[in-house]
């Protein structure tokens, strides 16, 4: 395995504009203006190895998106150093997006009004794939997904799920060395984020593409990563492996119920009942905090079922956000 | 073949053009009420002169030169300043700066597939219709040929300078008055609204000395010269082509330098 990012203490600062309030604030910012320096991202290192599947996480706002658009070129780091492919992106934009593939799950590369077999062959010229490898990747499409009702569909007519699949195919069809995946199952259904973590999974095993991958869905990162940078407020929290992450998050899960009567109460005997969990309740919900070392919650939900009538349930998984919150909290072990 | 690379975005350009049949309807109709309105206008304008002749033009000669103006308008303007400033508020110029394609030809390529159909759909139409109208106003010579390389170089000149103006999207992040504030100097400017011989002459001078005559005046001008001195055609071709150079370095320079400004919203 060779190194294909290698990123060195690379910081990005903003100018931001700090607005005044209302309608005099206003007029006076068209005359006088504040600026501050935000960093966005601050002193992040990191080597990622081809053909690696990375999980970019962090809240909303972290710099995660900053950070990939100085890895394509988009942005130039205020300082450090960034190597992708050997090239400096932001110097050989062109030529590093010969090498890389992108997906936003907001917007879409396709031709709006046109059918995905069009995009296709336009790409397939602007990336100038011999038409053997075009082929090839074709048919690889073909065992993987059933392309064949998207081929001749205009993009605008997909639905959501099936224009993100067609956006993914997009940025694999020049085989790039990466592919950038900006949340990718933002909006999915169950059913079609488990197509697109398989697709994904393949593209990865069979043509040995890095894949850098940010979102906000832990079953994301689950099914693909085995490795986790998670970054906040433009600083590295952590750089490691999943099984690794596991002991913030794995054995927490929090299982909300519903029950006629006053639910303060309830929460009450409950927490009686079963003293190894922590019960609490708000207006429409009893939460039972479950370590999955101490209980199984299934063995919790049968207990509690024999003494209470439960008329809903929800079982939650631990989010990025309280990860964060947690490795924040407790810091890394 | 590298060609290729940009002619496939000509091809998507077209056929995604004409997966729209109701806006070119609504084009024709629109360009229609502009012409009888510019019919009317300078219908008055010549019966309040008292003469046949204003400016060393017939009123003839200024209606066929606007309304070619007007066809060549449709045909070259592409709303680049809009569409950039457009991708660079939603973000969605991220995707277009990732191509392998450099951002200020991807965009040409992008947009040239309206060329072609504007050009048979409106400008070729309207140039017909007023050579048979006006029955032989419009000489057909050798005048043509210089006509094509000037139309070709008015292409570039204009496409440079809206690239520069939609350049200036990435520090305002606005785009509606810096928009509006191109048009109406542009199309002022170039003669596209009044023929520049009616304007007074130190406004003529300043004009000269500015690349938007080149946009429209000269290749009209060349077009309705019937007997071209080779003289006078090779002056304005080489004025249009140093403004055509001229202009490409220039939104080049000035793209390279504010890419840096860059602060790409959202995502």
């Amino acid at each position: 395995m060779s190194a294909i990012i290698e990123i060195r203490n690379i910081t990005k600062e903003f100018k931001v504009l700090n607005r005044r309030e209302g309608l005099k604030g206003s007029l006076k910012d068209l005359f006088s203006r504040d600026y501050k320096t935000v960093r966005a991202v601050d002193n992040i290192s990191m080597t990622i190895e081809q053909g690696e599947i990375v999980g970019y996480l962090g809240p909303n706002g972290a710099g995660k998106s900053t950070t990939i658009k100085m890895m394509t070129g988009v942005l130039e780091p205020t300082s450090g150093e960034i190597l992708v492919g050997g090239n400096v992106p932001y110097q050989n934009r062109t030529r590093n997006a010969q090498e890389i593939g992108v997906v936003f799950g907001q917007r879409s590369q396709l031709w709006w009004a046109l059918p995905l077999v069009e995009s296709f062959k336009i790409l397939k010229d602007i990336y100038q794939i011999p038409d053997a490898d075009y082929e090839d990747m074709l048919s690889l499409y073909r065992s993987l997904v059933d392309i064949e009702p998207l081929l001749h569909k205009p993009v605008r007519q997909m639905s959501l799920g099936q224009r993100t699949l067609s956006d993914i195919l997009a940025a694999f069809l020049h085989n790039p060395k990466i592919v950038f995946l900006d949340e990718p199952t933002i909006g999915l259904d169950v059913s079609m984020k488990s197509k697109i973590r398989t697709l994904i999974h393949a593209l990865n095993q069979k043509k040995n593409t890095t894949v850098i991958l940010t979102t906000h869905d832990m079953g994301d990162v689950d099914a693909l990563c085995h490795r986790i940078v998670i970054i906040d407020k433009g600083k590295m929290l952590y750089d490691n492996d999943i099984e690794h992450l596991k002991s913030f998050f794995g054995s927490y899960r929090t299982l909300r119920l519903r029950i006629d009567g006053d639910l303060k109460a309830q929460a009450e005997i409950i927490g009686k009942e079963i003293p190894e969990c922590s019960v609490s309740a708000d207006e429409e919900w009893i939460s039972v905090l479950v370590d999955e070392e101490k209980a199984k919650v299934i063995d919790v939900l049968a207990k509690l079922q024999k003494t209470h009538r439960i008329k809903d349930m929800q079982l939650m998984e631990i989010s990025t956000e309280e990860v964060i919150k947690k490795i924040y909290e407790e810091g890394v072990k | 073949m590298k060609l290729k690379k940009y002619l496939t975005l000509t091809r998507a350009g077209i056929i995604e053009a004409l997966q729209f049949r109701l806006s070119f309807l609504v084009m024709v109709v629109g360009n229609l009420l502009y012409l009888i309105v510019v019919y009317f206008l300078w219908k008055a304008i010549y019966a309040s002169a008292g003469t046949d002749v204003v400016n060393g033009m017939t009123f003839s000669d200024t209606l066929i030169y606007l309304v070619l103006a007007t066809a060549l308008f449709n045909f070259m303007e592409m709303y680049i300043v809009w569409e950039i400033g457009r991708n660079v508020q939603s973000g969605k110029i991220v995707l277009d700066l990732l191509k392998p394609i450099e951002y200020r030809k991807y965009l040409f390529w992008a947009y040239s597939g309206t060329f072609v159909t504007q050009f048979f759909l409106t400008f070729l139409p309207t140039f017909i219709a007023v050579a048979v109208v006006t029955n032989g106003a419009i000489p057909m010579g050798i005048n043509l040929l210089y006509f094509v390389i000037s139309v070709i170089m008015a292409v570039s000149i204009n496409y440079s300078i809206d690239f520069i103006v939609g350049t200036i999207c990435l520090y305002t992040e606005s785009i509606w008055g810096i928009n509006i504030m191109k048009q109406v100097i542009v199309l002022l400017l170039s003669g596209a609204t009044i023929p520049i011989a009616f304007f007074p002459d130190t406004l003529k001078t300043i004009v000269s000395y500015l690349p938007f005559q080149s946009i429209y005046n000269a290749p009209l001008s060349i077009l309705l010269d019937g007997e071209p001195k080779p003289q006078t055609v090779f002056t304005t071709l080489g004025i249009q082509l140093a403004w055509c150079i001229g202009m490409m370095l220039l939104s080049k320079l000035f793209w390279k330098t504010s890419l840096r400004q860059i602060t790409v919203n959202g995502g």
